[in-house]
């Protein structure tokens, strides 16, 4: 009978999701969102929040576009935010709405795909660098001649993830150019760098967070939340962030034009500034959020932590690369099927 | 003497090599997987000692029995829609004159098994996006429907090679002594047709459990199905929970395909 009554229930609820009723619909990455978080705020608001994961960018944006999603908040990375703004997909906040948006971290407030927040609010952010196991190597991590000029004690041992945009931006910020660059004296160098250096690279793939925890792999580009874990579990990892630039990523919450619980959204995005909310956050998926004040909340492995926490002499380097022009894509693509043949 | 005569192919040099290899190269992912999913420590790759606390880690989790009993009703209703079409389809393509344009009719009943799925997917995305808009319904409806539109083809394909191998000589019989078009076919074609029907209906039920491609793309808010579910999962550290389920929804396809083989079997 219980079972019979979840089912109905279950076919139920989905149809009614629709109706303002006390519940809210978030469309967010796969294993993102903390459970305590959504149950903390369930206790507080009484607004049910169910989440549905996607898997890429694409697919968040492809299905938002086609309409009749039945979703509330999407969290895009900050490449996407533009898109999903100009075509009029989310929708720009009402901030007398949202009490705590002064908590936002002042660095996190003027971005360059959102000036102001008044689009959305920050969920997650971090870096991709290099991750670099110092048993082998004990020379200059912050740098990605780690995996552009590879030193020997590392050839044949380093990773590099089939991530484009990751990727090609590292190797042209290595020889001077600007991420996006149209510039083809940049882009033929960059290739050229990426070219030399493939031989020495044992493979192009994801899962250094395992492989390089159980040492299979010595040395990967990775992202630093990745590598935090691969510290905890394998204490010789350290994490360099590459001084000629690294690339930087955002994940930020939006709220979307036709969204039918617009009260709930705007209390979960209020909810989510509160600093120890946004340490929740952290907590469970491991990256920095973009809240002031929240690092007091944080787990004690995450306060100190060196992935986490950039050091100041390293922050300057960082990089949100912008939603290149169809032409730099066009260009990195190029190189990109160069380097993947 | 025959021996002589006959071409038998285990006799080829390094036939048992290959079929080792091709065997192990098919089931040494899959058994890794099993084996690490009674791994106790939190890691893939990385064996801490035998432990079931990944099955109890899943089972309890709510996420995933919700999941799992909501991929059970899609393949349930799917796979019974699906399996009616298709006796229907097998019928009126078995049981009737030869006619124009016969070949035409089976391509289009199999068109899901030549279309990218992709292709499907995106094409459902657009097609219900519209309807979704036009009707404010939101339900697991859209899931069932696609679902039973590819499972289609799954479940015709044995039921239309039960029909095809069935002795014609008993229904010209029971036309023989009388009985009308309706009585032979509930009283000889459909309970000689039943293996071939139950067969189709577990196909289906298999393909529509685990489908990834078209439900992703098909999901409103909070219709995550198993599958669904652990693609989201594998996106940042993927630990044992996953392989456990894996586990559970093997254990499931293998016990339906075991019963999909002893129906299908022939009885000599």
């Amino acid at each position: 009978m219980k079972k019979l009554l979840l089912a109905t229930t279950l076919c139920l609820t989905s149809v009614q999701m629709a109706a303002a009723d006390g519940s809210l619909n978030l469309f967010n990455w796969g294993n993102y969102t903390s459970p305590e978080l959504l149950a903390k705020f369930e206790a507080e608001t009484g607004i049910k929040v169910t989440v549905t994961d996607y898997d890429s960018n694409d697919t968040a944006l492809a299905k938002i576009e086609a309409g009749g999603h039945g979703f509330d908040l999407v969290v895009p990375s900050h490449n996407y935010i533009p898109i999903f703004a100009e075509k009029g997909l989310i929708s720009e906040l009402d901030l007398t709405k949202l009490p705590n948006h002064g908590n936002i971290a002042p660095e996190w407030v003027d971005v360059p795909w959102d000036a102001g927040r008044k689009f959305t609010v920050p969920w997650q952010w971090g870096s991709t660098g290099v991750a670099v196991n110092t048993s082998v190597y004990g020379g200059d991590v912050n740098t990605s001649a780690v995996f552009l000029d590879v030193p020997d004690e590392l050839k044949g041992k380093i990773n590099v993830v089939p991530e484009m945009n990751d990727v090609v931006n590292l190797a042209i910020m290595y020889v001077g150019g600007e991420p996006c660059t149209e510039d083809t004296a940049v882009l033929k160098k960059a290739r050229d760098v990426l070219l030399a250096a493939k031989p020495n690279w044992i493979s192009m793939d994801y899962g250094a967070t395992e492989k390089m925890s159980n040492n299979d792999w010595a040395s990967s580009v990775n992202w630093n939340g990745s590598t935090m874990r691969i510290r905890l579990a394998n204490p010789d990892v350290v994490y360099g962030y590459p001084r000629e630039g690294y690339p930087l990523f955002m994940d930020s919450v939006a709220l979307l034009s036709d969204a039918k619980n617009v009260d709930q959204a705007y209390q979960f995005l209020d909810f989510i500034m509160v600093p120890e909310n946004a340490a929740m956050i952290s907590a469970y998926a491991r990256y920095a959020n973009g809240i002031a004040g929240s690092d007091a909340f944080m787990p004690d492995d995450m306060k100190t932590a060196p992935e986490v926490v950039t050091p100041a002499e390293h922050k300057a380097a960082g990089r949100f690369l912008p939603t290149c022009s169809p032409k730099a894509q066009e260009y990195l693509a190029a190189i990109w099927t160069e380097l993947m043949k | 003497m025959s021996k002589q005569r006959s071409f038998n192919v285990t006799d080829l040099p390094g036939f048992t090599t290959i079929a080792i290899l091709a065997f192990l190269a098919l089931y040494a992912p899959i058994l890794t997987l099993v084996v690490y999913s009674f791994n106790d420590a939190s890691s893939i790759t990385v064996w801490g000692g035998f432990s079931l606390r990944w099955y109890e880690i899943a089972w309890q989790n709510t996420a995933v029995k919700e999941a799992t009993l909501r991929s059970l009703i899609i393949a349930t209703s799917a796979s019974v829609i699906a399996t009616t079409v298709a006796t229907l389809a097998a019928l009126g393509t078995t049981r009737t004159a030869p006619f124009k344009g016969q070949t035409a009719i089976y391509a289009m009943i199999n068109q899901p098994l030549m279309v990218p799925e992709i292709v499907t997917a995106v094409a459902l995305l657009i097609f219900f996006g519209i309807i979704k808009k036009a009707t404010d319904y939101l339900g697991l409806g859209y899931l069932i429907a696609a679902h039973a539109a590819f499972c289609v083809p799954f479940a015709y394909l044995p039921i239309r090679a039960r029909l095809e191998g069935m002795d014609l000589s008993l229904e010209t019989a029971a036309a023989d002594l009388y009985a009308n078009r309706w009585m032979t076919l509930r009283r000889i074609t459909l309970p000689l047709l039943a293996p071939g029907i139950a067969a189709g209906a577990m196909l289906a039920f298999v393909i529509s459990l685990d489908d990834v491609v078209i439900t992703e793309f098909v999901k409103t808010g909070g219709q995550e199905t198993l599958p669904t579910y652990m693609l989201g999962q594998m996106r940042r550290a993927i630990s044992p929970e996953v392989n456990a389920i894996s586990t559970g929804l093997l254990a499931l396809t293998v016990l339906l395909l075991t019963a999909f083989f002893l129906l299908t079997r022939r009885r000599d």
